[in-house]
């Protein structure tokens, strides 16, 4: 019985953290649709950017043939599979650019006082309009170079799966942010240095030479995020592989709240 | 306009650059975070160029190994003097009215944040310096040695013409805040893009297809990295080097124009919101 109303109590508190997310969201999008002319800026830039790596690396590897023993599909697949998670991560974690003006204002005590957890209302209180317009077209862009690979339906699985737990790292990485940015009040170039690591992933992490491979890899699980999946699409993945990986996203999650919870503690309130 | 002796304006400058290479110190996390990201990009690139040419003997898109290398490690040096810089403080300050306390004062706005960002390009360049050499002591790549004199005093000609071309490029895509000061962050961000993209800032420009090649050179873009490596690097004749020469010094004076005109504009419309 106590099982039952405890899931219940679980469900009941997901949805009620779902339709908060809902109304956050709503409410940056209304902010987003109210300056346009930023919108169009924003997309327009990303959308140029995307698409002349895109062209680069397409003109690259059919100059050469192979990359680091991958085709051109293979090689645009790690592209789009970076862009996935880098993409899905800023459209839901937004809200973490805007945290440091919390923090050097005082005005996180307002977060803390709500009957909201803290650390949901500072990692998804703002979802991005710009990077939600981007996800489906990148959705099917993937779709579509996935299937040219000849995947099998288990690798296909594996990849979704794979691709979750790269996001749950990615998670642990804002988190760790966040945390961060509590104890040195430094969040910008963080964060940015946090883009750069994880876009060492745009790329097959077999490019990489030893020992930085295996730092990339296991120690900044940037290769865990974003070649696994792909590798596990293309069939290159073991089972070890994926063991790895899970382990590591749980490993990831579980640092990365301790951290947040001590930096809590550390939260000095300034200016309020 | 009382008109101050030449040494006095100098000392004006001066005291400008001092004070700002002191605040460059003020935020050293910051700019301690900033060099730090210049390396990852480094990273990045220079192992896909290096699995890219893994046989040595290796010629792709008229690179070698040892030329190909050389234009990634020579990127962390030119970057560091062509866009490191304050004056993307300008939108902001723009938006935010603060542009007032600068034309009150006996400075021109101009010269003051160009004297700023000499100072930003000094620390970042010493800081570059330092980085290059410790990743060369890693990585151990390949360096191509230009030892043509003339090659060399036109690579150098090529990054003051870049760093020039730079600054009117920031004014420029500055300016649109005076109209729509919502945006000064959005402007600077296609900027940005166009310089990673166009300039050649995360790969030669010359591996894609001739179509966007020349697409690319109608634009003052690959002036600011491209052209100054390709030329250290011997691409080009000196009949072609000259030719870019000369159009990186066209794009200054259409810049020049029309920054002043825009300028000019948008001063008119200036309400200093905020103040």
């Amino acid at each position: 019985m106590n099982i039952i109303q405890n899931l219940q109590n679980l469900a009941n508190k997901i949805y009620r953290y779902f339709k908060l997310w809902l109304l956050m969201s709503k409410n940056a999008f209304m902010v987003y649709i109210l300056d346009r002319f930023s919108l169009l800026i924003f997309l327009f830039g990303k959308l140029v950017r995307f698409l002349m790596y895109f062209v680069f690396l397409y003109f690259l590897v059919r100059g050469t043939n192979t990359l680091a023993g991958y085709n051109v599909n293979q090689t645009i697949f790690f592209y789009l599979t970076f862009n996935i998670i880098d993409v899905l991560a800023q459209f839901l974690f937004r809200e973490v650019y805007r945290f440091r003006s919390l923090i050097v204002t005082g005005s996180f005590d307002l977060v803390l006082t709500k009957p909201m957890n803290a650390l949901f209302r500072s990692l998804m209180g703002g979802a991005d309009l710009i990077d939600l317009i981007t996800i489906p077209p990148l959705l099917i862009a993937t779709y579509y170079v996935g299937s040219l690979l000849n995947p099998t339906s288990i690798n296909a699985m594996l990849y979704i799966l794979l691709l979750i737990n790269g996001l749950l790292i990615a998670t642990s990485f804002y988190i760790a942010v966040l945390a961060l940015g509590i104890v040195t009040l430094e969040i910008d170039h963080t964060i940015m240095i946090y883009r750069d690591l994880i876009s060492l992933g745009r790329l097959p992490i077999d490019i990489y030479k030893e020992p930085f491979r295996s730092v990339i890899t296991f120690l900044i699980p940037v290769g865990v995020m974003i070649s696994f999946p792909a590798k596990a699409m293309i069939g290159l993945i073991s089972i070890q592989g994926i063991l790895v990986s899970f382990g590591l996203a749980g490993i990831s999650m579980f640092l990365s709240i301790r951290f947040w919870n001590f930096a809590l503690k550390k939260y000095t309130s300034a200016s309020s | 306009m009382i008109k101050l002796p030449k040494k006095k304006t100098v000392d004006k400058y001066l005291s400008v650059f001092k004070i700002s290479f002191q605040q460059e110190f003020a935020y050293r996390l910051n700019f301690i975070m900033w060099r730090l990201r210049n390396v990852f990009q480094v990273f990045l690139a220079f192992f896909l160029w290096d699995t890219v040419f893994a046989n040595p003997g290796m010629v792709i898109f008229g690179y070698d190994r040892a030329k190909i290398l050389t234009y990634v490690f020579g990127l962390i040096l030119i970057r560091s003097i062509v866009l490191s810089m304050r004056s993307v403080d300008i939108a902001p300050e723009i938006a935010k009215g603060d542009v007032s306390n600068l034309l009150l004062k006996p400075i021109s706005y101009f010269k003051y944040w160009f004297t700023r960002d000499s100072a930003s390009k000094l620390l970042n360049l010493t800081f570059a310096v330092f980085e290059a050499g410790i990743l060369y002591i890693l990585l151990r790549p390949p360096f191509f040695l230009q030892n043509n004199i003339f090659y060399i005093l036109f690579f150098i000609l090529s990054i003051t013409l870049a760093i020039i071309l730079y600054f009117l490029l920031v004014l420029l895509f500055s300016m649109p805040t005076f109209w729509f000061p919502q945006q000064s962050w959005g402007f600077m961000f296609l900027l940005m893009v166009f310089v990673d993209i166009l300039a050649g800032g995360i790969f030669p420009i010359d591996i894609l297809p001739s179509n966007i090649q020349n697409l690319a050179y109608l634009t003052p873009f690959p002036y600011l990295l491209f052209i100054p490596v390709e030329i250290y690097l011997g691409h080009f004749n000196f009949v072609a080097t000259l030719r870019f020469l000369a159009a990186s010094m066209v794009w200054i004076f259409i810049l020049l124009f029309v920054n002043n005109k825009v300028w000019n504009l948008g001063l008119k419309s200036y309400r200093a919101e905020g103040r």
